[in-house]
């Protein structure tokens, strides 16, 4: 049994020696370096562009344009709206718009600055509130990207019915992904003459196809490998140094290298969608839901990313994961000239957690009802409807993640003046919403009696490679971990899909799974279970060879109906709560997490050990999101101004693992990166509601905003 | 340009470098020592951490030349003798590594606690990794790897 162990990481040993090669530790002999010059406008048209004292820099090999690409200029994993370089206008300040591609990165740098370019400015949409009305078009199709509604139930019968109503608004801001490695990447051009690109990335295949179509060259012409890579959280995704890399070694026919600093990161990588929520929620006095009516206003920048994404599943996670017979959302996500926000660890589902939970507070405080009994009253179990109208047939473990934590919220004591304690819930449609997402891989028998599997799963940190040996061990039945893992490679794997949405676990585990049982019977056949090793099955199979056995998973969803997103747009959902203390000092304003209790559904822990990372980093995420983390455009340069969680910042964290098991699922499991940080900052603002009396609706709440609010609030009593 | 001479890893080593040169960049391009990593370059976020006479420097921040003279360790020095360093097997074993990016700086900030500390509480771990950000982990694991470690270097000093 390999599956609910504590097996040690597969990648752990490298990274400890120091030895793992980084998509930063990449190199070749002769290789040029490659930077990019980027907007310093938010909106204009390019007037002129002057690279002559760039050109006349020694050292500077070319500098490349998109006029310079030889197939299509646009990307994108949604919609393709995004220039790889921009085309005579820009629209945030950040975007890329040349190539310089150099001997030194120094001189590619230098080269950089000495490029100027002449703007024309045009309006700049700096929020969507503008972006609504604006006469000014961020693209020709107008600004609004996209407008997802659930509708079930009547609402206004709903609040008719209700005992209690409460109407708020909330906010939340950019964050970014702040992986420790920043982008880079290595490509080179192959003995055949094919581009080959290395890079910090969640998912090659797709990349791959971006490439192809950039340079107009069939996807078989590009190999897209995956570096060892430092952190994702779903900040690369999208293209980054990718494109720019197989433009430049397009051009140059040598290995080119680049890395974005860390100012560049911030400045032109993606970020978390800041959503503006209006939300209303009706009860009656016995605390059951009756209607909850939700507005949700996104930012998406000027290009699509992930916004299409982010405003559906915002709109159908938007009630949390309670039991409401009647739900009307409407989720809008507009253009703006702000910094492109795309897939970040929870696809909106975050910011809607801290709607929800501030409103079923708000609700229980009204009715005199205790936050945990509300929860429990509403919660989603075996049987019930989700606001799509899904029926939870299996896997459901959202009150087992309450009783988890009972005992801990009954017996919690105030520790004095601003010690408070709040819960947060969630729930979490695993894979990708409503749209086909599969995942494949392949087995096969080595020489030396080993099997070996090619997965094109991008293990970005969290340990899906050991995980999927775990999976591949048990469905064997083998002993012995023996089992070659190739991975990361366009050349040797099938598409996996990418490293979002928590789907690796889920649905390339069943991928791996099916590939197992292929394998197996086969095995079986060559009488490998009466004793024949492998190593004599391999040799025996003589010229013929072993074959491949393919393994493939696509989890059952239906598409969201297009008026009112019914339907079924997950085959899993993951369930948890957080139960947070804080103490809040109120005079300073600054809020400390002493303890967090995570309970989170899992449907089986494969890797307990990483299940706790999971949880922890989330909940880290989650205490970021909540009191620190802000990107403010134009000032948040660095991690001088971009403040991210320490060790100092960090509460004792007790990881409680709840186990319902998945029946479509590998041996049980569904998946845990993103529900980790989901409910975290909404218990965090409940728990400083507790110790203050003050409610908190706009993130962060960072020490200046509560110390203003805590002042406000006394103002107000006094 | 000018020669500097230093300890590195327990070798002495020479290496040329300019005036205004970074012992990060003196590390990784000049003497191709990768484990040293780069996360911001400009003294925020601890993945460059060395050890400079045993005490942890972010190397973006320092001066190549100032290493002239002095002892400098990178996460090789800890497996040097050919085995894991109690700080890395526990890392390996405590779920400790994630994407690993921070993980050769927290190793010698720990590393360095513990020549200072054979018997650190959790305030002290929490203070000595402070200066290292960590992304992926919420550090918890890390603090435990190193509490770990602890144990058994007091065991192997005692034994
Ligand atoms: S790279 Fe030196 S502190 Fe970040
Ligand atoms: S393990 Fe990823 S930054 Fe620490």
């Amino acid at each position: 049994m390999f599956i609910g162990q504590d097996i040690t990481r597969v990648d752990a040993l490298d990274k400890v020696l120091g030895t793992a090669a980084f998509a930063h530790d990449l190199k070749k002999n002769n290789m040029l370096f490659a930077c990019v010059v980027r907007s310093s406008r938010p909106h204009a048209v390019i007037k002129r562009i002057d690279v002559s004292a760039a050109r006349a820099l020694e050292g500077v090999v070319t500098i490349l344009s998109h006029e310079d690409i030889p197939g299509e200029n646009l990307f994108g994993a949604i919609k393709k709206d995004q220039p790889f370089l921009a085309a005579g206008r820009v629209r945030y300040k950040g975007e890329a718009i040349l190539v310089v591609v150099a001997t030194t990165e120094e001189a590619a740098r230098r080269a950089a600055d000495l490029v100027s370019i002449e703007y024309e400015d045009l309006g700049n949409i700096s929020d969507p509130f503008i972006s609504i009305q604006s006469p000014v078009l961020i693209h020709d199709g107008g600004n609004l990207l996209s407008h997802r509604k659930v509708v079930k139930g009547d609402v206004a019968k709903g609040f008719e019915s209700s005992d209690v109503i409460v109407e708020n608004a909330y906010s939340t801001t950019w964050i970014d992904h702040a992986y420790m490695e920043t982008e880079a990447g290595l490509a080179y051009l192959d003995d055949r003459g094919r581009v080959v690109v290395a890079s910090s990335t969640q998912n090659i295949h797709y990349k791959m196809k971006e490439i192809s179509r950039l340079l107009a060259i069939p996807p078989e012409e590009v190999r897209v490998v995956q570096a060892t890579t430092g952190g994702g959280f779903g900040g690369k995704l999208d293209v980054t140094v990718e494109g720019y890399l197989a433009l430049a070694v397009w051009h140059t026919k040598r290995p080119v290298f680049m890395r974005y600093t860390r100012e560049e990161s911030l400045l032109a990588q993606t970020k978390r969608h800041p959503l503006y929520i209006v939300y209303k929620t009706g009860a009656r006095k016995d605390g059951s839901l009756t209607a909850v009516e939700v507005n949700i206003v996104g930012d998406t920048g000027p290009y699509n990313s992930y916004g299409e994404t982010v405003c559906l599943r915002a709109a159908v996670h938007a009630t949390g994961p309670y039991e409401v017979p009647n739900v009307l959302v409407n989720s809008r996500m507009f253009y703006t000239n702000n910094p492109v926000s795309g897939a970040m660890r929870g696809f909106g589902v975050p910011q809607l957690a801290l709607a929800h939970e501030s409103q079923l507070d708000e609700i229980a405080g009204l009715i005199g009802m205790d936050p945990l009994d509300i929860r429990m009253k509403n919660a989603l179990k075996r049987g019930s409807l989700t606001a799509t109208s899904q029926a939870l047939n299996h896997s459901a473990g959202l009150l087992e993640t309450l009783k988890a934590v009972e005992p801990f919220w009954r017996e919690r004591r105030k520790e004095g003046p601003g010690s408070g304690f709040g819960l947060g819930c969630m729930y979490y449609g695993i894979g990708n919403t409503g749209i086909s997402n599969p995942s494949s891989c392949y087995l096969t028998l080595t020489p030396e009696g080993r099997v070996e599997m090619h997965s094109g799963v991008c293990d970005i940190g969290q340990g899906s490679d050991t995980v999927l040996l775990q999976i591949l061990c048990d469905a064997l039945g083998m002993e012995e971990m023996g089992i070659d893992l190739v991975r990361g490679d366009t050349d040797t794997s099938y598409d996996a899909g990418s490293t979002s949405a928590s789907r690796q676990t889920y649905i390339s585990g069943m991928a791996v799974c099916n590939a197992a049982q292929k394998l197996k019977k086969y095995l079986k056949e060559h009488g490998h279970y009466d004793g024949k090793p492998l190593k004599e099955i391999y040799r025996d199979a003589g010229d013929k060879g072993v074959p491949i056995f393919e393994g493939h998973f696509d989890p059952p969803t239906t598409a969201p109906d297009p008026e009112t997103s019914q339907g079924a747009p997950y085959a899993t959902y993951a369930f948890a709560t957080h139960m947070t203390q804080v103490d809040v000092d109120e005079v300073t304003g600054v809020c400390k997490v002493i303890k967090v209790h995570a309970a989170h559904d899992v449907g089986r822990a494969i890797n307990v050990s990483s299940v706790r990372g999971q949880i922890y980093g989330g909940v880290a995420m989650g205490i970021g999101l909540a009191l620190m983390e802000e990107f403010i455009p134009g000032k948040s340069g660095s991690f001088d101004n971009y403040y991210l969680p320490t060790s100092m910042d960090m509460p004792e964290v007790e990881a409680m693992i709840v186990e319902d098991r998945e029946p479509t699922g590998p041996f049980g499991a569904k998946g845990v990166g993103e529900p980790a940080l989901i409910p975290q900052a909404a218990a965090i603002v409940n728990a400083i509601k507790d110790a203050t009396g003050v409610r908190m609706r706009q993130l962060p709440c960072d020490i200046e905003r509560l110390k203003l609010a805590l002042e406000k609030d006394k103002e107000n009593k006094g | 340009m000018k020669t500097i001479h230093f300890t590195l890893n327990g070798k002495r080593t020479s290496v040329d470098v300019e005036d205004n040169e970074t012992l990060l960049h003196a590390l990784r391009e000049r003497l191709g020592i990768t484990s040293v990593k780069e996360g911001c370059g400009i003294g925020e976020c601890g993945t460059c951490t060395v050890l400079v006479d045993d005490e942890p420097h972010y190397s973006c921040l320092t001066l190549a030349s100032k290493a002239n003279g002095r002892d400098i360790k990178t996460v090789e020095y800890l497996s040097s003798s050919g085995v894991l360093h109690p700080l890395q097997e526990a890392f390996v074993r405590s779920g400790a590594v994630q994407c690993g990016y921070c993980t050769p700086g927290m190793l010698l900030s720990a590393y360095s606690l513990l020549l200072k500390n054979a018997d650190p509480d959790a305030h002290d771990i929490k203070e000595a990794i402070s200066g290292n950000l960590c992304r992926c982990t919420g550090y918890i694991q890390i603090e435990e790897a190193i509490k770990n470690a602890a144990e058994v270097c007091k065991c192997n000093s005692q034994g």
